[in-house]
């Protein structure tokens, strides 16, 4: 008796959690890059 | 040596560096996803589940890579006291955690298909956890030593001694019987086709540029912040306020 | 700033450093030499016929699926197949349950189980290893002789 899985089911899952993944960090690390640097020229004009 | 420790001179090359490592990481990923899932044939055993390759492998190695980047650089803080190897340091941690992560999690989605298990507590998968909670120990260590602003010297020193899990997960799956197989990539030779191996190579290659690019927005992140601190401090000691001052001074 | 003075700290604290790290390395190193046969995942079949386990008690057996070997039987869901280390050790399983789809013969398996009396091994879980070795579906023929050999070389102690 075989298993059978539908691989596609599995390919999907891991690209979702990796490619998920990637993009938040990317996103994350942009935004607070921006944040900071937004806080210091702002800190540094006054 | 010394060019680039000066944050100023750091600065000015990762304006410029930061868009053209993001971009190009994204363009080069999005070619090897589409050319993973698209143009790749099935593995004569693995069928479809193969595509996985091209998300695990990439993060695997910069999971391992970003420990070797802390280590060096805690080194090159332990001697040269180079003043950037800290904010280096720093700035790599979070994305080499989240590449181990995605790691054990597109791991644990192939794992399920072909050998039947979500997972085993093997050499390698074991080791590889480790990694992980090592990611989880250094950032808290150096959060609190920067925050409280103790000597970095500390997260430096577990920076150097968690390294040594490196060549551990390397040589797990060869020193020990364990589930996951051997490397397929050793020195000069490959027991991958090349159907599947030059979209693997183009997949680490925007994994590594993406990888590149988060670390620089790391490292101005942290040193924004770290002007942002400096420059209220000293305001705060013009300022001729005895309050201000002394509790800064005591802080 | 430049005098003999901080180069000398500068190289005393590399001094340290690689002591340190030299250190770190070999603690390391010695640890998982000491773990080195109680971290293994499996025995191969001659490890459990060197030194048989306890009827019952549970162990890993690890190795390669004899080809030829594989057989269902009449209730279409227990397998018997043997499985091989070395040439001359092997160990006969029987199996009830549903297999992972990349058990197949010539290739690798752990299986999860006990020693029965008889000498058979009993496994309650079966789980596929995969080898180094990606080939696409239509080169198999090509690479099928290849794939027995890879099992040998992907296992510890197993020549």
């Amino acid at each position: 008796m075989r298993e059978a899985l539908d691989h596609w089911d599995f390919v999907i899952a891991a690209y979702a959690v990796g490619l998920g993944g990637l993009a938040l960090l990317t996103a994350w690390s942009w935004q607070t890059m921006r944040h900071a640097e937004r806080r210091r020229d702002e800190v540094k004009r006054r | 040596m010394h060019i680039y420790a000066n944050p100023k001179r750091f600065l000015s090359l990762a304006k410029w560096l930061t868009p053209l490592f993001l971009w190009s990481g994204i363009l080069v990923t999005a070619l090897s996803i589409g050319w993973g899932l698209t143009q790749v044939p099935p593995d004569r055993l693995m069928g479809e589940s193969v595509r996985i390759l091209f998300v695990h492998v990439p993060s695997a190695w910069l999971g391992m890579g970003g420990w070797t980047g802390i280590a060096i650089a805690s080194a090159a803080l332990l001697i040269w006291k180079h003043p950037l190897a800290s904010v280096a340091a720093r700035a790599i941690a979070l994305p080499g955690m989240v590449f181990t992560a995605i790691c054990l999690a597109t791991g644990s989605i192939w794992g399920r298909p072909t050998w039947g298990t979500w997972w085993v507590w093997d050499g390698r998968l074991t080791s590889m956890l480790v990694l992980l909670f090592l990611y989880a120990g250094y950032i808290a260590l150096s959060q609190a030593t920067a925050r409280e602003g103790g000597a970095p010297k500390i997260a430096a020193i577990f920076g150097l001694v968690g390294a040594v899990n490196i060549p551990i997960i390397n040589r797990s799956v060869v020193w020990w019987n364990s589930l996951h197989q051997p490397p397929s990539i050793t020195a000069g030779k490959s027991a991958i086709d090349s159907v599947f191996l030059v979209p693997l190579f183009v997949a680490v290659l925007g994994f590594t540029l993406l990888f590149a690019a988060i670390v620089l927005m790391r490292m101005r992140a942290l040193i924004a912040e770290q002007q942002v601190e400096a420059r209220l401090r000293r305001r705060a000691l013009d300022d001729d306020m005895p309050v201000a001052t002394s509790r800064l001074e005591n802080a | 700033m430049s005098g003999s003075v901080p180069m000398k700290a500068k190289h005393q604290r590399m001094a340290l450093v690689i002591v340190a790290l030299i250190a770190i390395v070999a603690a390391g190193l010695i640890a998982t030499w000491a773990l080195r046969n109680q971290a293994n995942y499996f025995y191969l079949p001659e490890q459990i016929a060197a030194e048989p386990p306890a009827v019952g008690q549970a162990v890993r057996l690890g190795g390669m699926v004899q080809p030829g070997s594989l057989e269902t039987e009449a209730d279409g869901v227990t397998v018997a197949f043997v499985v091989t280390g070395n040439e001359a050790s092997s160990v006969p399983v029987r199996y009830s349950g549903i297999l992972p789809d990349l058990f197949v013969e010539g290739s690798g398996v752990v299986a999860e189980g006990s020693l029965q009396a008889d000498g058979t091994f009993l496994a309650t879980n079966l789980l596929a290893k995969h080898d180094e070795n990606y080939v696409p579906k239509e080169l198999e023929g090509l690479e099928g002789h290849r794939a027995a050999d890879s099992v040998a070389e992907t296992t510890v102690g197993l020549d």
